[in-house]
């Protein structure tokens, strides 16, 4: 529990700005809904003279767009983003800091194995991403509810909001993975933005060119807000290529970070 | 096993044909040694020697490419974390989690032994003179070395492996730091002392190991390696040319130098034959010198590198024939 205690400390300040940052692209974001719902009719026009590929590439959709749940998914996309380069940077930087920080002889000179050293900052950094996904959701709820103009699906609104949760545990995962089987990392951050603003691009692109397959390989699309918004229930298939990889991943990280020489 | 009348003889460091590699470049080879119960074991080489490999082993940082390591008489690999509840370990070099204050590291340092420190922090604190209420990133190098230092010893470890502790640290803070080992060897703790400067080794060890590109090249008590070595002489004569240049060649006698009137070399042998030379010229001074450990050191590493000089030579040779 120590070491759990310690990351958690050692995590609190990024974990607080992250935890600001989303709440802050909720609270502008939805702020803009009651201009939208004003003059929908307007802005209907607006949109709908987009070029289809542009409206994809955002994934407008005018059925659901002018709706608090359509408008929600789709800011949803750019809190997504975010946290997903904290989950990433997590992932990435929690193992390897120790390394890089040249902490690891201390930690590692203590009487635990390492598997428990790699539990306890798994755990850590799961605690982390669900305290600043609680304290975004929190925000969210407050903002949807303020600008509200009909009654919506608390139901869906969560079952969005997950989301956040899931995509955070791919790219963590992933992170967590690059780290342990890296020799060395020095520096985080172009890893992580590296790989989120990658696959951020290939869902992008993707959402134009509409290939169902690659859908598999970049976390951004593996929950489809407007299936959620129209069916009410999450894409399984997703969910258990979700869960394998996590298992396989982790299990690979634990066997390899265990046979590993640490180098200083 | 009966520790306390001493018929058993308990090692607590056991090494046995240890060998690393990092992919195909060289860490230790066949490394054989024990450190014994209550005994301060120094571990000398220059950088690069393969001193930290060996003590990464022991604290299974690294894992050996053969061989085996054990402590307190338990493979090191296999048990790693319950034999670390009794090791103290200070690394070369210190780096602690920077914005953490000292007492808040030292606490988190704590907590990982089942044992309230608290009162051992404040003391060893005391003693080493560290403030516990600053951060770790103000310390200055030879502060992070005490923090280092008081970090390995709060638990009362029954080994504690020191990695070229005194770096940093002033002759003060040098001395206070043996005193505090010291005590702890008293108390029953052996260390291992892995330095490059003899003068501490010699200052606190009972036996060292000398090690070489990766190999032990000698294991010795620090009294034996004194005893078997030259003893360096220098005589003045009152007159120039009143003996023959060759006048003390004889067994044992080597780097003679005649320089007018003064004559050096070194010797190894029974002292009374080369005193009896003495009694029959006329002398105005002369200074016997013991070899000091720097000079034994050098000696050694001098001798491997001619032997290996000559191995090289024998093997080229055979090679031609062939």
């Amino acid at each position: 529990m120590n070491m759990f205690f310690h990351e958690l400390k050692a995590g609190r300040k990024s974990m607080i700005i992250w935890a600001c940052s989303l709440s802050a692209i909720v609270i502008l974001m939805m702020s803009i809904f009651p201009a939208f719902m004003t003059d929908v009719e307007a802005a209907k026009k607006l949109f709908l003279g987009l070029p289809d590929a542009v409206k994809k590439m955002f994934g407008f959709y005018a059925d659901t767009f002018f709706t608090l749940l359509g408008f929600y998914a789709y800011i949803f996309l750019f809190v997504v983003l975010c946290g997903s380069i904290q989950a990433m940077n997590l992932g990435t930087g929690i193992v390897s800091k120790e390394v890089s920080g040249k902490t690891a002889d201390f930690l590692l000179s203590k009487p635990v194995s390492r598997k428990r050293i790699l539990t306890a900052k798994l755990l850590a950094a799961l605690a982390i991403m669900i305290i600043t996904d609680a304290v975004f959701f929190i925000v969210a709820v407050i903002m949807a509810n303020i600008v509200k103009t009909e009654p919506f699906s608390m139901a869906k609104f969560i079952m969005i909001s997950l989301t956040l949760l899931f995509v955070q545990l791919m790219f963590f995962t992933l992170g967590f993975l690059i780290s342990v089987i890296a020799p060395k990392i020095r520096s985080v951050l172009p890893i992580s933005l590296g790989v989120v603003f990658t696959f951020f691009l290939l869902n992008m692109v993707d959402s134009i060119i509409g290939e169902k397959a690659a859908r598999y390989i970049i976390p951004f699309l593996y929950y489809d807000n407007s299936y959620i918004i129209r069916n009410g229930s999450y894409e399984v298939s997703f969910m258990i290529v979700e869960a394998v990889f996590i298992i396989v991943a982790i299990a690979a990280s634990y066997r390899f970070y265990i046979r590993k020489d640490i180098k200083v | 096993m009966n520790l306390k009348g001493g018929a058993v003889e308990m090692n607590v460091i056991e090494i046995s044909n240890l060998t690393k590699y990092y992919g195909k470049s060289r860490g230790i080879i066949d490394v054989n040694f024990n450190v014994e119960e209550g005994e301060i074991f120094g571990f000398i080489g220059p950088n690069g020697a393969g001193k930290s490999t060996t003590i990464r082993i022991l604290l299974s940082l690294i894992y050996p490419t053969s061989g085996s390591a054990s402590i307190f008489g338990r493979d090191c690999v296999e048990f790693g974390p319950e034999i670390k509840k009794e090791i103290g370990y200070l690394p070369s070099e210190v780096f602690y989690y920077d914005t953490m204050r000292v007492i808040d590291l030292l606490n988190y340092s704590a907590s990982f032994y089942n044992k309230d420190c608290s009162a051992r922090i404040k003391e060893l604190a005391g003693i080493m003179d560290l403030d516990l209420h600053a951060r770790i990133d103000d310390l200055s190098y030879g502060n992070k070395k005490k923090v280092g230092i008081v970090q390995g010893l709060i638990h009362q470890p029954k080994l504690i492996i020191l990695d070229e502790p005194t770096g940093g640290l002033d002759p003060l803070m040098q001395q206070k730091f043996f005193d505090l080992l010291q005590a702890e060897n008293q108390r029953g703790a052996a260390i291992l002392l892995s330095s490059h400067i003899l003068s501490e080794v010699q200052r606190l060890c009972s036996r060292v190991a000398i090690i070489k590109e990766g190999r032990i090249i000698k294991i010795d008590t620090i009294s034996s390696m004194r005893e078997d070595n030259n003893k360096k002489f220098r005589i003045e004569m009152k007159s120039e040319n009143a003996i023959s240049n060759d006048f003390f060649k004889m067994e044992g006698v080597k780097d003679l130098k005649v320089d007018g009137r003064m004559i050096s070399f070194l010797y190894l042998g029974n002292i009374n034959l080369i005193m009896k030379k003495f009694a029959s010229i006329d002398i105005a001074n002369v200074w016997i010198e013991e070899m000091d450990l720097e000079e034994i050191f050098l000696h050694y590493y001098e001798k491997e590198d001619r032997s290996l000089e000559k191995e090289d030579q024998t093997a080229q040779k055979e090679e031609q024939k062939l």
